[in-house]
């Protein structure tokens, strides 16, 4: 697409980023979803090819409007119609649900029948539920730091999907805050049942909590998916443990790493070496250094503890901070809500935009657009060119989004349509 | 299925031996087809009432935590199984029947396992719960059954039932040697390099993906000959789930025979244990959970009860847990809203508070969404349930490790020597026991309580401290007990108190009071009514 790349190279790179005022939030969402929203690719996506109508047809679709109204299921015949209602809503957030077996909006007239049979497979991924191991922010805050964790649980994630389970049409989504959201939409993915979604939920989650504390036990040999995920987690470690939150840089952060030794008597070994080697306050990687040290000398001099049951504990600390963190009951519900892409985050007014795996570590969450500033690149172009003002009804011309920064969003969703709507083309020629 | 039950002569059945090598070819069927032979009504209660008794082991066996199919589990079912009499199934899950499939004994025994299982579905049809118990006690029995075949035995069972998996060649096995050697839970590089390999889809062996004990690639999972037990059994749980779905429909025809809808009932009033969906006892004031839950709650729920207190705040998993708790020990909707109000809106606004959480509540007590009065959760139900990342709720003596559960237990005034012996059954897995090890140290007594429910242990507390008559024992329960003791023969009693049965139990209390309704206002405040005249 020649035409594309042109345009790209002209979108002005801003990486500023403009103050966002939530209190305008509802007079900006009606120019955003008229002008921005990309619809077409939206629907194109939950049409998937159209090969089935009901799949969009019955599709659920909510809102939560403004004062937190919500609506629940909606659903469209065409993209016109979905189109319209969005732009009369101008919802603060659109929720995706299941594919149902009837169409969700007669729910009331045939309730007994509204069961999911179609849902593609998701992920949820929170930077809250790093808190622990997070010094650089908390709650709902997020920097570059934070958004390694990111970095590695959609690489982790992305590549078991991929390998282990054969899927290749997968996308990410920056939640519009702190975490992040995949979608998986592969046909099998789609139509995996309750069961099997729990399965593969728990097969991608390692790590259990006891106690609010993360633990992961790697057992006696370590899966090929887990050694994969040690493969991404390691070189990553020292930069984001040891030097970005310097995690044990203190004696509470010290606790912290204790805690993960589940055999008590090796603890207080561990304990008594790192008070002996460090006082207190000393760097993360010297006292990462002397534990790898300590446990590696403990394993190899004598049949203990240590080379039974902890033969592989500086593994295990690595996965249990680095290892994806999981909100689990997303993945297994059925009919699970999701948020979908593109929507902007009330309190943020940034875009939830779709991004590749590949190029995740390159993504920033703070230059992130928001609302505001994309509001504010329009006119400019609007300005330069006056070509709204000439002519506002020829909106063919130059999609609105692609004079913007939500462009490079844009683009990664629409480059994973083309790679999907291929299979459907495959298939009919099949058939 | 056809059952009619015209009295017969019992030698009909030793007829139709010449047939019953060709009818059950192996210990491990797949109960595709429903019987259709005649039996008589009193072999179709005894094949029950067997079959009840043997999956009651299996339950025991899962509420002690022994993993099933290890070492641990294989030894204390087949313990049970001799001692309850079972000696026919135990011979059928550790035997390979291979040179003596003639043996008349074995067969009946298949005919037995046969048409017990067909009986069991027509009673465990009615409600969903039911189903998922008889499912996952089925599925027990047939991995049993199944690792108990020989490899030749597998292969005619595979041919016989039509599954067509063919194992990898050398070279395509060689292929994925690696991610086989490295992924094959359970076996050593030896071992994986002479079995044989087969490769399905990954939904075919939920299981195994579960808990990550196979090579998978590309959405195929690679599994050994003693794995194929996932594949088949997954089948076999479809099978049976299938079949629930199909008795479901016709059971109104079945139950329109006397005989078997009075048999069918009393078999679940004389399994029953105890449901605490709506309690039967006085109130209980929302002004003394602080004291109660001192006195009187079991650690899961105090932990909730404090977390709350704490916090203010308390998550959806912890809200369920200790909510329906409090409903099961007769704190009223009023009250609970009252309590939930006062705590949440410390930390939020009440408008937040009535959108976000009200709802939770009155869903929990029936008044909202589906309408349904929920169950407490079972002791079970809290030991599955895997608590998340700021969770409170979940079983401590699961979920906590060894330190933190003792400075709790400490900090709650239990002695050193109290908490080592609670800590006993913890590290061995040993929950409920550790559970019901606290409250006799804590009410300081010697009678053990089988802890199987945290309302339960709540009401062994209460009856203990004498601020409870014992639920309204009367001669009608006296009588209820001795009909179960009857029927399982003197079995062990904390095996009829299953806790899975609370379906069973709102079910003959539906009943209880539709019946009441009939008998008319003045009987429906009898308390002492009796059950058992009710599921005759």
């Amino acid at each position: 697409m020649p035409e594309q790349e042109t345009t790209q190279e002209t979108t002005p790179n801003e990486q500023k980023v403009s103050t966002y005022d939530p209190a305008i939030l509802p007079d900006m969402l009606p120019v955003y979803y008229r002008r921005l929203f990309p619809h077409e690719p939206f629907y194109r996506w939950l049409s998937y090819g159209n090969v089935d109508k009901q799949i969009f047809f019955n599709r659920e679709i909510s809102y939560t409007l403004h004062d937190d109204i919500y609506i629940r299921y909606q659903s469209y015949d065409t993209q016109a119609e979905f189109e319209k209602d969005i732009c009369v809503r101008n919802p603060f957030k659109i929720d995706i649900g299941p594919v149902m077996s009837s169409r969700p909006r007669n729910m009331r007239a045939v309730p007994t029948s509204l069961v999911p049979i179609q849902r593609e497979l998701v992920f949820d991924i929170d930077a809250t539920d790093y808190d622990d191991i997070r010094n650089c922010c908390s709650g709902a805050g997020i920097c570059i730091k934070c958004w390694k964790f990111m970095v590695l649980a959609v690489r982790v994630l992305d590549a078991a999907l991929r390998e282990d389970f054969g899927f290749e049409h997968i996308f990410w989504v920056f939640s519009g805050r702190r975490g992040v959201h995949g979608w998986v939409c592969d046909y099998t993915a789609r139509t995996l049942d309750a069961r099997a979604r729990g399965a593969v939920a728990e097969y991608l989650n390692i790590t259990s909590y006891s106690n609010n504390t993360a633990k992961v036990n790697i057992g006696d040999k370590p899966h090929h998916s887990v050694k994969r995920a040690l493969k991404l987690v390691e070189p990553m470690f020292e930069e984001i443990i040891l030097e970005d939150q310097n995690l044990f840089g203190t004696p509470k952060g010290v606790g912290k790493l204790l805690a993960l030794i589940s055999d008590e008597s090796a603890r207080h070994e561990m304990d008594a070496y790192l008070k002996k080697s460090h006082e207190d306050g000393a760097h993360s990687k010297l006292i990462w250094e002397s534990f790898v040290r300590f446990a590696n000398s403990m394993r190899t001099s004598a049949a203990n503890v240590w080379s039974r049951k902890l033969k592989h504990i500086v593994e295990e600390v690595q996965l249990c901070l680095l290892y994806p963190r999981l909100d689990i009951h997303v993945t297994k519900g059925f009919n699970h809500l999701l948020k979908a892409p593109f929507c902007i985050h009330p309190a943020t007014g940034k875009v939830c935009v779709p991004f590749s795996a590949n190029a995740v570590a390159k993504f920033d969450p703070t230059t992130v657009p928001n609302i505001t500033q994309l509001l504010q690149e329009i006119n400019a172009y609007d300005d330069k060119t006056k070509s709204y003002i000439e002519k506002p009804e020829d909106k063919s011309r130059i999609k609105d989004h692609k004079k913007t920064s939500m462009f490079k969003g844009v683009v990664v969703f629409e480059e994973f349509l083309r790679k999907l709507e291929r299979t459907f083309k495959t298939e009919s020629m099949e058939f | 299925m056809d059952f009619k039950l015209k009295k017969r002569a019992r030698q009909d059945v030793k007829v139709e031996v010449i047939s019953l090598e060709e009818k059950y070819p192996q210990n491990v069927m797949l109960y595709h087809y429903p019987p259709t032979e005649d039996i008589h009504i009193d072999e179709f209660e005894e094949l029950a009432l067997e079959r009840l008794k043997l999956l009651r082991i299996f339950e025991m066996a899962n509420s002690k935590s022994l993993r099933v199919l290890s070492d641990d589990w294989k030894e204390y079912v087949n313990a049970e199984l001799t001692r309850e009499g079972l000696r026919g199934y135990l011979r059928m899950c550790t035997h390979s029947s291979s040179n003596n499939t003639k043996l008349e004994t074995d067969l009946q025994m298949r005919r037995r396992d046969y048409l017990s299982h067909f009986i069991l579905r027509l009673a465990y049809c009615r409600s969903d719960e039911l189903m998922r118990w008889l499912l996952t006690r089925e599925m027990e029995l047939f991995k049993y059954k199944f690792s108990a075949l020989s490899v030749a035995e597998i292969k005619q069972f595979l041919e016989k039932n039509s599954f067509h998996i063919h194992p990898l060649t050398e070279a395509q096995k060689d292929e994925v040697k690696d991610g086989l050697y490295e992924s094959t839970a359970g076996h050593s590089v030896a071992k994986i390099e002479l079995l044989e390999f087969y490769k399905v889809p990954f939904t075919e062996v939920l299981d195994l993906v579960r808990g990550r004990r196979c090579y998978l690639k590309g959405g195929f999972a690679y599994v050994s000959t003693h794995d194929l037990v996932s594949i088949v059994g997954t089948r076999h749980a479809d099978e049976i789930e299938r079949g629930l779905q199909a008795t479901k429909t016709f059971i109104s025809e079945v139950e329109a025979d006397e005989r078997i809808s009075r048999m069918l009932k009393s078999l679940h009033s004389s399994y029953t244990g105890k449901d605490y969906t709506v309690s039967r006892d006085a109130s209980v004031p929302i002004e003394s959970l602080d004291q109660l839950s001192k006195t009187s709650m079991p650690l899961c729920m105090r932990m909730c009860h404090e977390h709350i207190r704490h916090e203010h705040h308390i998550k959806h998993g912890g809200r369920m847990q200790y909510g329906l708790f409090l409903k099961g020990i007769g704190v009223t909707l009023e009250d609970s809203l009252r309590f939930w109000r006062a705590e949440f809106t410390k930390k939020i606004d009440v408008d937040k508070y009535t959108r976000a959480y009200e709802y939770n509540i009155m869903h929990n007590y029936g008044k909202k969404g589906s309408m349904v009065n929920y169950s407490p959760y079972s002791c079970m139900k809290i030991i599955k349930d895997m608590a998340g990342p700021g969770d409170c709720h979940g079983c401590p003596y699961r979920s906590f490790d060894a330190p933190t559960l003792k400075t709790k237990l400490a900090g709650y005034g239990l002695s050193q020597g109290a908490i080592d012996e609670v800590l006993f059954f913890v590290t061995r897995g040993h929950f409920q026991l550790a559970c019901s090890k606290y409250f006799t140290i804590t009410h300081n007594t010697t009678a053990e309580p089988t802890i199987t429910h945290p309302n339960g242990y709540f009401e062994e507390s209460q009856i203990v401290m004498g601020s409870r008559q014992k639920h309204t024992p009367g001669p009608a329960k006296q009588q209820n007990k001795n009909n179960r003791s009857a029927i399982v023969g003197g079995a062990n009693r904390s095996m009829i108190n299953g806790n899975d049965d609370d379906e069973l139990w709102r079910i003959a209390e539906t009943q209880e009071r539709v019946y009441q309704s009939q008998k008319g206002i003045e009987d429906a405040f009898d308390d002492d009514l009796d059950l058992t005249e009710i599921a005759d």
